[in-house]
Formats: C-alpha cells, structure tokens, sequence
C-alpha cells in the first residue's frame, strides 16, 4: 500500500447517530403496524407486558456488547440468568435481607465473569470455549444446588417489585434506563469505553500504547456477568421461582439484538443505545405475534430473517456502497 | 530446464520490445479527490520499468486500474493492439496481468505448495494429487534458485520468504505483465538479490515488468526505463542511463535530495537511558547509553537483535541479564506500562500489525497513549480530546478529511504519522523509532526527519533502528551495528564509511557492493 486517495469518509459517531434512528424508526413503524392491525397491541396492559419482556433481553445485550466490542463473546450469559435466579431465592428463602441476596447475586455474576476473564487472558482459551464450558457447567451446577426442583420465593416484597409500576412505566423498564445510563457513559465517555474499542480493533497497538489489555478483558466479561446476574435477579422477582433451566436460549437473544443494534461481531464497533433497541425490536416482534395468532414457530422465522436482512443492509452502508 | 518447468513458463508470444499494453488517457476519479489524471504511457514487453512517486502520487490507483481491482473513470487501455475492458481482477490475469503486493496476501495456513498451486490445483477424480504438486512446486522453487522447502506451511517462513513464494506464485501462471508493489521493504539483502536474479530472469523471458519501490537504488539497479508520478500526473518517463537520483527526486517531491537529510546537531545533554550488558531473548550482552538531544542509530539486518532489544527496554520481553538505568537511576520495566510511565514512547516496525486501529478514528489512535491524562477519574473531556487530536493533525500536517476518519482510510505516509504522532502530546523523554520510514515516500521522510529535530530541540533522545543505511548514517550521532544479536561496533556522526559498516554488520567479505546501500 504505498498511495491511496484519501477517501471521504463520515465521522463514525453521526453514522452511529444514523443508525440508532433507522432501528428507531422500525421500532415506531412496527408499533403502528401492530396498532392497526390489532386493538389489542396499544393497550396499556399489553404495552407494559411488552416493555417487561424486551427488559431482561436488553440489560443482558448491554453486557454483551461490551464484551464484543473486545472482539469476545459471552455464551454464559442466559446459563448465568438461570443461575442467578437460584442463588437469590435460596438467599431469600433462608431468610437473608433482600438488599443482602441481590448484592450476593451480583457479587456471584461478577465472579463468573472474572472466572471468563482468568481463562481467557491467563490460560490462553478462546472465549467462545471459556464461555461454553461455563454455560453447560453452570446449568449443572444449579442442578445439583436444587436437586431439579424450582424454588418458590417466599417473600412477596421481592416478587411484588417487577409487577409494579413507577409513574405508569413498569419498574423493569426503569432498570433498563438505571443500566443503560451509566453503561452509555461507560463505553462513550470515560477512557476505559475508548480501551474496549482499541482493544477490539488491535490488541497489540493499545498495548505498545500503555493499554492495559488485560484489565480491559477481564472487565468487559465482568460487566457481561454483572448484567446477567442483574437480570437473574429481576427474573427471579417475575417470575417467583429460582430455576437453573431458566432462560434457556437467552444467550442467543441477547447477542442477536446485539448484532441488530449495529454491533460488529469482528470487534471496535458497538454502541449502548443499539443493542437496547434491538432488543425490543426483538420483543415486538415476538409480543405482535402472538397477538396475530402467527404460529410461536414464525416467529423464530422472522427472527432469523430480520437479523440476516438487518446486518446485510449495515454492512452494506458500512462498505460504503 | 526440466520438461514440466518449461510447461510451467510458457514462453511469451511477443518479441522483445513491442508494445504490449498501452494506456490512453486513463484517468481516475474518487468523490473528491482526481487521484489519477489522464495518463498517456506505453509499456514494452522485456522491459523493467520503475514508477515511482511520493504517497498519493497515484501509483496505487494505476495498480489497481490495471489489475481490475478498481473501473477506470475514463481513458483506454490497449492489450496487444486490442482494447481490454479490464473490468475484473479475473479478466486481468486471463490477459496475463499479475501483481505482487508488498503485504503477501496467501494462506498462512497452507503449505507452500498448496500455495503455488492455489485455484489451479493437481487433482486426479477429484482427489488432490498432492506429492505430485510438493514435488512440481518444489522443482519450481529450485529452478528459481530460492532456497526454500515446498512442504512447510507458508506462515512457518519469514515474510520475506513468503514474498519470494508469492514472486514465483505470479510466475508460474502465463503472466506476461508482472506488477511489483514495494515487494522489497521486508526483504533481507539475500532475499532481495535472490529477487531481483527472477525479475532479470523474467525480463529476459520477454515478460514486462512494472516495479514500484521508494528505494532509489533498486531502481537503477534494475529498472530500463522510470515513470514519475506526482499528485496524480504522469511528470515523465526517463530511461535510466539518462537520469540520475537527483533529477528523480526532484521531479518526485519538487525539491532537493539535501533537504530530504536534515540534520541538526544538538551537545548531548545527560544521560536518559543506559543499557548495562543487557542480554535477552534474540540479544545478548549490549550496552549502550542514550542522552538527551542525540539519536542513537541502530543498523543491522533483519534478525540482528536490534527489534528485541529495544522491545526487551519497553517491557514487552522480560531481559535475562544486566541493567537498565533511567536517568541515572537502576529500574525495573516489566511491562510496557511501566516503560511508558517511566516516559519512554514506541513506534513500532508494523503500522497495521503492531501501530494502529485501523477501524477506528484518527483521532481515537493519537489520543490513545494519553486518554489518562485527558479524563478525570470518570469522564474524558470531550473538548481536550478534540483539541489535542486536531493539533497532532495540524502540526504534523496529517491528511484527513476530519478527525473522525477511520485509519484505516490514510495513505501509508499519513498513517505513520500517526504511530508518531500519538507519542508527542504525552510528553515522552526518549523515543524509540523502529523503522519508521518503511514504505513512506521521500516528502513525508523528510517531515519525519524535521520532527526528529524538534524533539531533539525539546531535550529527548531518539533510538532510531533502520535497515536503510543511508537513514541511520545521515541522522544518528552514535551509531551502534548489530549482527546475530550482538552489538559489534559503534561509530560516531558519519565516522566510518558505508563499506565498513555494511561489512561489520554482515561479517562476510561483500564480493558486491553495487546499489548495496
């Protein structure tokens, strides 16, 4: 390569900006397709049973985006959610304050993704493979914790919390905002965002830059299992049971909203507002469906479709044409 | 010649000096830039002929017209007497067009046979005939007079052995016109000259051959005639025994080859940093003393030690044996954290490998070393990152639309600048350059050359590590030779004579010395 015209090229932000409204746009036309097609959809019943649905999805997307950012990946994820939801009510049942079980439930997220982060850095293991060795390990373990029986949750201030609203917008929804806030100055506004970045696009380079490459590894796949242990927890409270076979396939979900969201699974490209609106692409679709009477079995159709459809047209803009 | 190697190089159908491939006003437009003005050229079979030109001259943007990578805006190309559409990478090699890039892009992970027969392989129903092939390869290889196995996978071989691979790759296919971009920048001599033995071979053949390259000497080594291009225009076509290194330059840059060296001369100031008997993986026993206001040059050949050496100062590899002093004091550098913290910067020998994030921004990659400095505890200032980014680009005259372009679309020349670039905001005191001038044209060489005396004004030093003499000798106030890992002699500004030191860095009698330097 010794010349080449300096191409114009857009700044990457307003392209982000760019994207974020096309998917915010399908989001809306989505919406009042469904309102005219079925009364149901706009109800507020329906409304707030929707925004519960695609909450979980898009708390676990934001962690994952983090992590493929770096170029990894997080396939412990929904394994983590089922885990979780163990760890709380058997804190909960045996009488531990609420405030003490979800901090403990963190705490354990925090470790699975620390664990993630040992064998990738220190042991040299792809993160595919860490990831899967945990999302089969850890539905075992929580097996062996319950004997295969769920857990009913003795305490209906826990479970009462994901029923309720916060001036009419159902409290998982807030969860989405009170993750999704901080997460977005994480990854846009503080240097370790830019290191997740750097990391992704050459690890080499940001390390002769004084990177610390390791550190941001293993923080990417903290926050993953951080956001997954949250998650846990509101599923726990939904649905009030503790389940190691829970939220099985959520792994799928939460990457795939991911990639809708404009999320590069080659690394050094992802933002925070993407992925949570993919994921609620993701759950209209599935919440429309079901109003429509359209077989539960087109749905993982569409689903396949939309992000086949979805990453086609992104790569096409990002090549330039 | 053995039967299947004249199989193997068809020989071509044109005599010797006819015009083989023509081009009438090939031009090339990008939305905003006229990267390639109307050119008028007409190349002859059995010729060697050099383009050269600085970074954005347009010499790529000819490559890739007359491979099919890239449509021509307007203008004709005639193959043969024939007008040829070239619209397709495969309608080019079909006519017989090939080109070698200076980045070898074969599977790594494939033997060097499989390489050589790659999308033409020896199979009988079906299935691959493999020996057949090491043992067709192999022959081909030796026929060409490299030295090399046909069995290893390729990624085992250095990249300069992989470019040889690639050279008789292109060779074995009915090429009649042969495109060499750069192919030499990762070549050791002995690679290089076993090079230059095929391209003289090729010619003789009656295939033409285009050679692009920065490096002067190659081609009035090799070369019969010499296009210029400069800003997208063709500036003329010379034949080499009627021109000389400074009418090129000239007509390359507008301006002297005396400007392109310049050298300021500073009282080295105390001691930055001394190498007491450090030994470490690929280097033993070196000491060497860098101060302030002085560039240390190190010379050698690819492999000498002098890479892991300075990587081993910069934390990257831990050192075995002996000392490192900063400013007068022994330290302990177990990571490149550390090194950088101490205030020691680095810019590595590979831009994409080891220097940038290509996807990312410009300004991303010049504020990465200094983001900390940049961001209280929590947040970036969003002003001081722009501010610090659009300085670098103005000071060091970066071509970028915005700060917000991706690396990954800067000229070569511009990227380097960059991997430089990102190190002057964060206030380092002793800056180590490994190769820095590889694949840059003259223009921006002597910009860089410029920057080195501003830093040395500033009161830093500089380890500056290249495998172009001419680079080291010009510039460095000491200069340490290196060979197998050892430092074997040191000279002062200009002390001793080209031939000494190429003589003590490769430690054979040099039978021949032409165009060696």
């Amino acid at each position: 390569m010794s010349t080449e015209a300096i191409a114009v090229e857009k700044p990457k932000r307003n392209y982000n900006v760019l994207f974020g409204l096309t998917l915010l746009a399908l989001l809306v036309l989505l919406w009042i397709v469904l309102s005219v097609a079925t009364p149901s959809f706009a109800s507020g019943n329906n409304l707030a049973n929707l925004l519960r649905q695609g909450s979980m999805i898009a708390i676990m997307a934001v962690g994952q985006t983090f992590v493929i950012i770096t170029g990894g990946i997080d396939l412990s994820v929904g394994a983590v959610v089922g885990f979780a939801t163990v760890v709380v009510a058997m804190m909960i049942n045996a009488g531990f304050p609420i405030w003490l079980a979800i901090l403990v439930t963190l705490l354990v997220g925090v470790a699975i993704g620390m664990f993630h982060g040992f064998g990738i850095v220190k042991m040299g293991l792809p993160p595919f493979i860490i990831t899967l060795a945990t999302l089969t390990s850890l539905r075992g373990i929580g097996l062996l914790m319950t004997n295969g029986n769920s857990i009913n949750i003795n305490s209906d201030t826990f479970t009462a919390f994901s029923r309720n609203s916060f001036i009419g917008i159902p409290n998982l929804f807030w969860m989405v905002i009170l993750v999704g806030i901080p997460a977005y100055v994480f990854l846009h506004h503080s240097r370790w965002g830019r290191y997740l970045f750097s990391v992704g696009s050459n690890a080499e380079a940001s390390r002769l830059s004084g990177v610390n490459v390791q550190r941001t590894i293993y923080m990417a796949y903290t926050l993953s299992g951080l956001c997954a242990a949250f998650v846990g927890v509101l599923l726990a409270a939904r649905i009030g049971i503790g389940n190691p076979t829970q939220a099985e396939g959520w792994e799928l979900q939460a990457i795939a909203s991911s990639v809708i969201g404009g999320t590069s699974l080659f690394g050094a490209v992802g933002s925070v507002h993407g992925p949570l609106l993919g994921a609620f692409i993701l759950a209209t679709i599935n919440n429309g469906a079901n109003l429509l009477n359209v077989n539960s079995f087109w749905q993982r159709i569409i689903t396949g479709a939309l992000i086949i459809i979805i990453v086609y047209f992104d790569g096409l803009r990002r090549r330039g044409k | 010649m053995t039967s299947t190697a004249q199989e193997l190089h068809p020989a071509p159908v044109l005599a010797p000096g006819r015009t083989i491939l023509e081009l009438r006003g090939l031009e090339k437009r990008y939305p905003g830039t006229h990267a390639l003005k109307p050119v008028n050229l007409a190349f002859k079979s059995g010729e060697i002929h050099a383009i050269v030109g600085e970074n954005g001259a347009g010499k790529s943007t000819l490559i890739k017209l007359l491979t099919g990578v890239m449509p021509r805006t307007s203008g004709e190309v005639i193959w043969e007497g024939q007008p040829a559409a070239l619209a397709t990478p495969h309608e080019a090699m079909a006519l017989g067009i090939n080109a070698v890039h200076q980045e070898v892009v074969l599977c790594r992970h494939l033997t060097v046979a499989a390489n050589m027969f790659l999308g033409e392989e020896n199979s009988r129903f079906g299935i691959l005939q493999q020996r057949a092939m090491v043992k067709d390869a192999q022959k081909i290889i030796d026929d060409l007079g490299f030295d090399l196995p046909a069995h290893v996978t390729l990624g085992d071989l250095t990249i300069g052995q992989q470019q040889l691979i690639a050279a008789a790759r292109a060779t074995v296919r009915g090429t009649k016109f042969l495109i060499f971009d750069e192919p030499t920048a990762y070549l050791t001599r002995k690679e290089a000259d076993q090079l230059f033995t095929l391209i003289r071979r090729l010619k003789g053949e009656g295939v033409t051959i285009i050679y692009i390259s920065h490096r002067m000497e190659e081609v009035f080594e090799l070369a019969d005639r010499v296009s210029v291009l400069r800003d997208g225009t063709l500036v003329g076509t010379r034949n080499i025994a009627e021109t000389n290194d400074a009418e090129l330059v000239k007509m390359m840059i507008n301006r002297s080859i005396e400007q392109v060296y310049h050298k300021e001369h500073f009282t080295p100031g105390a001691p930055i940093l001394e190498a007491r008997n450090l030994s470490g993986k690929g280097f033993e026993d070196v000491s060497m003393t860098v101060r302030a206001g002085e560039i240390v040059g190190l010379y050698g050949l690819i492999g000498a030690g002098r890479s892991e050496f300075v990587t081993t100062l910069y934390g990257r590899h831990r050192k075995s044996a002996g000392q490192i002093l900063w400013e007068g004091k022994e330290v302990q550098i177990n990571s490149e954290h550390d090194a950088i913290k101490l205030g020691m910067a680095l810019a590595p020998e590979s831009r994409r490998d080891q220097g940038l994030c290509l996807n990312l921004s410009v300004g991303l990659n010049l504020n990465l070393p200094i983001y900390k400095r940049i961001s209280n505890n929590l947040l970036i200032s969003s002003a001081q990152e722009k501010t610090q980014a659009d300085r670098q680009i103005a000071d060091l005259r970066i071509k970028t639309p915005t700060r917000g372009a991706l690396a990954s679309s800067l000229s070569g020349g511009n990227q380097q600048k960059i991997v430089i670039g990102k190190w002057l905001a964060h206030g380092a005191k002793l800056f180590i350059f490994d190769e820095p001038t590889v694949g840059v044209d003259v223009g921006t060489k002597a910009e860089i050359y410029r920057l080195f005396g501003a830093l040395l004004s500033k009161g830093a030093g500089i380890i500056l590590i290249s495998s172009y003499l001419p680079e080291v000798y010009e510039l460095a106030d000491t200069l340490h030779v290196f060979r197998r890992g050892k430092l074997v002699a040191t000279h002062g500004f200009r002390a001793a004579s080209h031939e000494d030191i190429l003589t003590q860095a490769l430690a054979e009698k040099q039978e021949k010395l032409g165009g060696q330097i």
